[in-house]
């Protein structure tokens, strides 16, 4: 079953939510939306394998186009995946149903519309 | 089964069927809307009308493309994320109710979608995502002819 928008997820070390979004837009992905959270991380894998986990993280949410979805997590794996500073993973949900899309104010201007002068992509309704 | 059993079977009242069907359990969902961080409270409260026992409320940020603006304060980029299990025929009626909302409110400009859940453990849990009340029938539904189906 294939749906028409999928949800990615990146939990990233507080501080790379913008880094996680440059990455995303680079294939095409509009917007998204920061939560801060804080990790847990087994302090034995952590002893063994002799890295630190900072405990602060950012998760950041990014729907996009079921299309664009591979691009944009190969593209977060290399910015900010688990070798880098940002030590994020990334995993992507279906989607089935979606409203508010052509009316969402990604980019904070208030018009609703891509800052870039692109035209907004259709959507199912128009 | 003697005469006398027969007879006494057959003065019994008859039992009036109840007027509705039993149902399958119904699937559910995890909605996440994300809305202006002001006007949150505004949309779990109707999205809590739709039989909906479990909503999440996160702050969270949108991420402001425009540097210039976010530099001068004025992007408000104060979110929230809503994040509701609901039940999969109230679905729809969920995303029609959310959409003419983000259109006629003001600043209530938002988004919405839905992950389907694959699964809950335990049945009180289900029941409570479900809102399934014991006892409770679906009200029959009727087709063109006016009969129950």
């Amino acid at each position: 079953m294939t749906f028409s928008h999928e949800c990615i997820v990146c939990i990233v070390n507080t501080g790379f939510s913008d880094a996680v979004m440059d990455a995303a837009r680079e294939f095409g992905a509009r917007g998204g939306t920061v939560i801060h959270g804080r990790g847990t991380a087994s302090r034995e894998a952590e002893r063994f394998f002799g890295i630190s986990i900072t405990p602060d993280k950012e998760l950041v949410l990014i729907l996009v186009p079921h299309d664009l979805t591979d691009q944009i997590l190969h593209a977060l794996y290399r910015a900010v995946g688990l070798k880098t500073p940002g030590q994020g993973i990334a995993f992507s949900l279906p989607v089935d149903q979606v409203v508010g899309l052509s009316t969402l104010t990604f980019d904070g201007d208030g018009t609703g519309k891509p800052t870039d002068g692109s035209l907004p992509e259709p959507t199912e309704k128009d | 089964m003697n005469e006398q059993e027969k007879r006494r079977r057959s003065d019994r009242p008859v039992k009036k069927k109840k007027s509705g069907t039993l149902t399958a359990p119904k699937k559910l969902k995890l909605l996440f809307t994300v809305v202006d961080r002001k006007k949150a409270e505004f949309f779990s409260d109707l999205i809590g009308q739709f039989k909906v026992n479990l909503q999440i409320l996160l702050p969270g940020e949108g991420t402001a493309k425009t540097e210039t603006l976010r530099l001068l304060g004025l992007d408000d980029a104060a979110r929230a994320v809503i994040v509701s299990v609901i039940r999969d025929d109230l679905a729809q009626s969920i995303f029609e109710t959310l959409e003419e909302k983000f259109d006629t409110v003001r600043g209530g400009k938002g988004i919405a979608w839905s992950v389907p859940l694959s699964g809950a453990v335990g049945v009180a849990i289900y029941q409570f995502l479900s809102d399934y009340r014991e006892g409770q029938i679906e009200p029959a539904r009727k087709n063109e002819r006016g009969t129950n189906v």
